[in-house]
């Protein structure tokens, strides 16, 4: 990422605002916030309302001619918009002269005769017929009043002839004929002869005449204006105002001087050549444009990659906690990995991981078929989480195997065990019978989850050129790893005496050395007083944060008790499931899946969002977005 | 008195209190969130963590009701419905205190992040750290029914 610095002459800020535009690669600092900092040399660009006023008025008089014209409103993708390097107020004024030039009226005139004629010929129910070539005798204008008034007098004598209507005009003709005692038959064929079968067939052609009339006259009418088809002109004209209103909302970030303006822009580093070449075109070499590197601590954008699809669920919960700085280590990856597992650990069953396998699959395949901007918002969450419910429901099984549980603990599966580290049990136990075994093991894989925090934070402060606090994740890899090591050494915390007894050097080396060194550190790096209180910090954070893991253990236990709970009611004993046992089951699974489904789901974010991406993952970055004309 | 009535007077606090600080931070999580949603519904995603911390509480209740529940026939002595009363009241303070750290926290974080939503990464650990009080007690609670 680079930052242009571009001084340019007050004529030409336009085109060079309206040719980045175009090509959509910079992104504007608002300067604003930095107008104190020059001391009244420099004053914050003031665009006037006048120019935001007409770019709204013109855009709501184009929208009300699309109206009375009947056009659809469509974007405009073919045509192009040439750069112009005239100021806004001559290019707004350009276009409302375009706008005042434009058929409006005459046009509306013949939409409306045409859907008149529409309606009449649907109402006679006339079936249509090739009319040979119309010429349009006179001038449009006089024409079209001509043919208006024509089909003024067809509407009237339809009405009054009862061709509109028949049933109804025939309806009448009978009850009058009864209350004046006339012959109703022969009144009937008198008024058919006379009226309906020979007027029909004339009205029909002569009204598929006007028709044709019409669109003549409203050919001649656009063939007479330069602007071409009024619909495109409509659309183009609309197009140019919105790029205005943008190219002034803009300016108001920007900074000037009496003659000049200056403003600051971020780049990626692809795009720096193309972005300086434009402005030096438009303003034919009268502007000064410096590229730097951003400063050591500056915030900058960061570009965010696309991830695919099987990662949008993760991306999501990364990015709603907030974006990486750049440079930072984004945690997608990791997190797609770690999400997963803890999870599993809490939500650990074969067969409800099973049930979210293929719920995953389906929601997957679903989300093909299902346009994403039709659904509800809790419809579309779900679709696009059909990788991750796939991804949870492996790790459910995968657990479900290590800890022996089947819709609860049926019995049906006996616990594999993994292995052992130390005191550490990796599964081959049940939760509910030795729950101890179980925190022990919470505790560890918490250790682990944090250790890999901190290896991130170590690439950050390297990445970061912050060789000073580098040294500190290492050291709290230490503290961490070592504290874990004498818990586990001296039997758990009950034997706390010992620690201070016969431990004392062991503690000196991996608790009092590491957060000896973090102080020394921080010291060195942002004063003694912080770091007094950094250190603190971390051996707090150190404790609470791996404390937390527990949860795995506690959320575990509940998962299962509940599954328990309606494997008893069920009458499930040493995993032989009877089938009267099935209903219940399943409603069991069902409340479990969605009760206790959400509550481990939020302990799991909870766990990355607060101890894990405390570690390295700040969430202050700024996503990078170009301005462009969208 | 008798073991069993005290240790039944252990599961009632353990699932009444639960289930009444549960029911606190709902109402007042959950109506803080209803206002935002008409102005702000995007954020209401990351902001519903508030209502289902508070509904984890009810749920740690009900893991140590249950167990003492299934303990009931091994309680004879006093000294086992000692424990068992003991847990249940654990169990209740703790997440008497979760449940209004969250609901003072949360209702402020979702009022905060409506306004700036940039500072929910950092106003989130109030809710989450009262949180972690309740998760304290169970581990405590259950390891004191471990000894039963």
């Amino acid at each position: 990422m680079r930052k242009l610095k571009v001084i340019t002459l007050e004529d030409d800020v336009d085109a060079v605002v309206r040719s980045l535009d175009e090509a959509g690669i910079v992104q504007f600092i608002d300067m604003r916030e930095k107008v104190e900092e020059w001391n009244g040399i420099l004053a914050s660009q003031v665009v006037s309302t006048e120019v935001l006023t007409k770019c709204s008025d013109l855009l709501s008089k184009i929208d009300a001619s699309f109206e009375n014209l009947g056009l659809k409103h469509e974007e405009l993708h073919s045509k192009k918009i040439p750069i112009t390097k005239e100021p806004i107020e001559e290019v707004l004024a350009k276009v409302e002269q375009n706008l005042a030039e434009l058929p409006v009226e005459a046009l509306t005139k013949c939409s409306a005769l045409t859907s008149r004629i529409t309606q009449l010929i649907e109402i006679l129910g006339v079936k249509p017929e090739e009319i040979k070539e119309v010429i349009l005798k006179k001038p449009v204008e006089e024409s079209l009043a001509e043919i208006e008034y024509e089909l003024s007098e067809i509407e009237k004598t339809a009405e009054t002839t009862g061709l509109i209507d028949r049933h109804a005009m025939v309806d009448r003709i009978k009850t009058v004929a009864a209350r004046e005692e006339i012959d109703v038959h022969k009144k009937l064929a008198e008024f058919a002869r006379v009226r309906i079968i020979e007027s029909k067939p004339f009205f029909a052609k002569r009204l598929l005449t006007l028709k044709k009339l019409v669109e003549k006259a409203r050919e001649s009418i656009e063939a007479e204006t330069k602007l071409g088809k009024t619909h495109e002109s409509l659309l183009t004209l609309r197009k140019i105002v919105e790029i205005e209103k943008q190219v002034a909302e803009e300016q108001k970030k920007f900074v000037r001087s009496a003659k000049t303006i200056y403003f600051e822009a971020w780049v990626s580093e692809y795009n720096v050549k193309e972005a300086i070449e434009r402005i030096t075109k438009v303003t034919a070499g009268t502007s000064i444009v410096t590229d730097d590197p951003p400063a050591p601590d500056e915030k900058v954008p960061i570009i965010l990659k696309p991830v695919p699809n099987y990662l949008i669920a993760f991306e999501k919960l990364v990015y709603s906690f907030g974006h990486p700085t750049s440079r930072d280590v984004n945690p997608i990856h990791a997190l797609a990995i770690t999400f997963p597992i803890l999870f599993g650990i809490m939500f650990a069953d074969v067969g409800q991981g099973a049930i979210f396998v293929i719920m995953g699959i389906i929601l997957t395949l679903l989300r093909r078929r299902i346009k994403l901007e039709e659904v509800g918002d809790i419809i579309q969450y779900l679709l696009i989480s059909g990788e991750m419910f796939v991804f949870l429901g492996i790790s459910s099984i995968f657990f479900g195997f290590v800890f022996g549980e089947f819709f609860g603990p049926s019995g049906l599966i006996h616990p594999i065990s993994l292995g052992k580290i130390g005191p550490f049990y990796i599964g081959g136990f049940e939760p509910t019978h030795e729950p101890m075994k179980m925190l022990k093991f919470a505790i560890f894989v918490g250790a682990i989850h944090i250790s890999l925090g901190l290896v991130f934070r170590f690439v950050n402060e390297i990445r970061h050129k912050h060789y000073k606090l580098a040294p500190i994740p290492i050291c709290w890899l230490w503290l961490l790893i070592g504290s874990l090591y004498m818990w586990a050494y001296w039997r758990g915390i009950s034997n706390i005496s010992k620690w201070f007894a016969d431990g004392s050097l062991m503690l000196a080396g991996l608790i009092i050395l590491p957060l000896t060194f973090i102080l020394v550190f921080t010291g060195i790096a942002e004063g003694f007083m912080e770091g007094v209180g950094f250190s603190v910090e971390v051996f707090a954070e150190t404790l609470s944060h791996s404390m937390s893991y527990s949860r795995l253990m506690a959320l575990g236990l509940i998962h299962s008790a509940m599954n328990y709970l309606f494997l008893v009611l069920a009458g499930v004993e040493h995993g032989y499931f009877p089938l009267a046992s099935i209903p219940l089951i399943a409603i069991g699974t069902l409340l479990v899946m969605i009760i206790e489904g959400l509550v481990v789901f939020v302990h799991t974010l909870r766990l990355h969002w607060v101890e894990w991406f405390s570690k390295f993952h700040t969430g202050e970055g700024i996503p990078f977005k170009p301005f462009k004309y969208t | 008195m008798d073991p069993g009535f005290i240790s039944l007077m252990g599961i009632v606090l353990a699932i009444g209190v639960p289930i009444i600080s549960a029911a606190i931070t709902i109402i007042t999580c959950g109506t803080a969130l209803a206002g935002i949603g008409t102005e702000k519904p995007e954020l209401l995603s990351k902001l519903i963590i508030t209502v289902v911390l508070g509904e984890a509480l009810a749920i740690y209740g009900l893991l140590i009701a249950f167990m003492l529940l299934s303990k009931l026939s091994d309680i004879t002595t006093m000294e086992a419905a000692n424990k068992a009363l003991i847990s249940g009241i654990i169990i209740a303070v703790a997440t008497i205190s979760a449940g209004a750290g969250i609901s003072y926290n949360g209702s402020s974080l979702i009022g905060a992040t409506a306004e700036k939503p940039e500072t929910f990464s950092s106003n989130v650990i109030g809710v989450v750290l009262s949180e972690a009080l309740a998760i304290y007690g169970l581990l405590i609670a259950f390891m004191i029914i471990g000894q039963i």
